[in-house]
């Protein structure tokens, strides 16, 4: 579901409900999807935010409304407002901070409350983190519960990409459902301006002596 | 140029220690992934099988390399990651444009899609060498859209080739284009003397026209058929 200003489309969608502590890297995550980009620096979410990501499938594409609500008290408020008619979840802690595992059931129970029968992905983020708090092993409260546990990295991209995919599978049944290609369009013949060229060309080499944000990471896949 | 360039097993990055580290930790739940502990819930909407298309069907990969993009975003003065992937250089097979298409890996999302064209001038980055910028007017989200972008791979020969062949490209596609601006004119000369022969150029003309003209109608009815057969928005 939409927010009510929000375009809505053509193919299937889906209310997607994050939750989780605040600082756990719901927004980060959505934002890796979103742009690629991967945002270190922290400012909570505030409200709540509702990009809608697509994806193409073997089945056609599909939308997921991300209504990424923040997980910091204090911003807090409408909580039971964000939950309703959510039709999938993802509850985030962070594996490198104890107390954000230990306040998983307190997220699910108020999940729960309002989204009966809905499908759920419990992601433990930042494993890419050297020191973790929470090992692979501790995490047992998607056993208990009937959810689904990623281990998962925004930052290195580790599995980032399951929960979406777990997600679309039970939504729509299909445990043969895949990700393909988006379809590449022919990109448009672009006039050439060359004065427009030339502020590209002194863009370019402004450009060439900023760093890149990741320069020592050497993760190709 | 019909020799394609792709990823091998010597340019594959080597496992880091963060990689391992990583593997290690996953290891533990490895087999709870792909078990699936899930609640059985009811799907909410039925999903038929389409026909899917890449869009590069009309195409030869002359580069297929795997990177890591990255765009520039003006207002913070900063290089921003776009996506981990793969870029591909694709040759349409009639009209010979070259275009450079850049996917994310598991998702296949699209990060640039842009004509490589006679002007694109590709820099090195001055802080790594296996590096390399440009500017160009990007089709990714399908709007066309100013982006500078930059690109990183794995080894410095990779980034090397990358440059090279686009290079090769830009210089190859400027020729075609002087070239087909001396076609234009002498048959703009031919136009003015033979009336009869400025007609059928003009039928040869139209041919590619009509053909794309076909291709279009089948995607239309193919997507005409998806929205049918899907089930109405469940939002």
């Amino acid at each position: 579901m939409a927010l009510p200003n929000q375009q809505t489309v053509d193919y299937p969608s889906f209310k997607l409900v994050i939750v989780g502590d605040g600082g756990t890297g719901k927004t980060t995550f959505v934002k890796r999807h979103l742009t690629g980009e991967f945002e270190k620096k922290y400012e909570p979410t505030i409200g709540v935010e509702v990009p809608p990501l697509d994806f193409f499938t073997n089945c056609g594409k599909i939308r997921f409304y991300c209504w990424d609500t923040a997980g910091q008290e204090k911003f807090g408020g409408l909580r039971d407002g964000y939950y309703i008619h959510g039709q999938c979840a993802i509850i985030m802690f962070d594996v490198t901070a104890r107390l954000t595992y230990k306040n998983v059931p307190t997220w699910h129970r108020d999940l729960c409350r309002v989204c009966e029968n809905i499908p759920i992905v419990l992601c433990g983020n930042k494993v890419d983190v050297k020191n973790r708090q929470v090992k692979a092993k501790q995490v047992t409260f998607h056993r208990k519960k009937n959810l689904q546990y990623y281990e998962i990295s925004a930052k290195s991209n580790y599995n980032f990409e399951k929960p979406f995919l777990y997600l679309a599978r039970k939504l729509a049944g299909d445990p043969n459902l895949h990700f393909v290609e988006t379809p590449a369009l022919a990109p448009p013949e672009v006039p050439i301006d060359l004065a427009a060229q030339a502020q590209h060309e002194a863009e370019l080499a402004a450009a060439a002596s900023q760093p890149l944000p990741d320069d020592d990471d050497d993760a190709f896949e | 140029m019909a020799s394609s360039i792709s990823a091998t097993a010597a340019s594959e990055p080597e496992h880091s220690t963060k990689e391992r580290e990583e593997e290690e930790n996953a290891t533990a739940t490895r087999a709870a992934e792909d078990e699936d502990t899930g609640a059985q819930v009811a799907p909410i909407v039925k999903l038929e099988e389409v026909a899917v298309s890449t869009g590069e069907e009309d195409e030869d990969a002359i580069l297929d390399l795997k990177a890591k993009l990255y765009r520039f975003d003006k207002e913070g003065n900063q290089w921003k990651e776009r996506g981990v992937g793969t870029v591909k250089l694709l040759k349409h097979k009639e009209s010979a444009k070259v275009r450079l298409v850049f996917r994310q890996s598991k998702t296949l999302k699209i990060c640039a899609n842009h004509l490589v064209l006679p002007t694109i001038n590709v820099q090195e980055h001055q802080g790594n060498d296996k590096s390399c910028l440009w500017h160009a007017a990007d089709f990714a989200d399908g709007e066309l859209k100013d982006e500078l972008f930059c690109i990183r791979f794995p080894s410095v020969e990779n980034c090397k080739t990358f440059k090279e062949t686009v290079e090769e490209v830009a210089e190859t596609q400027g020729k075609k284009a002087e070239s087909k601006d001396a076609a234009d004119a002498a048959g703009l000369i031919e136009k003015l003397s033979v009336e009869d022969s400025k007609k059928e150029e003009k039928e040869e003309e139209e041919v590619p026209v009509a053909a794309k003209e076909v291709t279009k109608t089948t995607d239309d009815k193919v997507k005409a058929e998806v929205e049918k057969d899907e089930p109405a928005s469940s939002a």
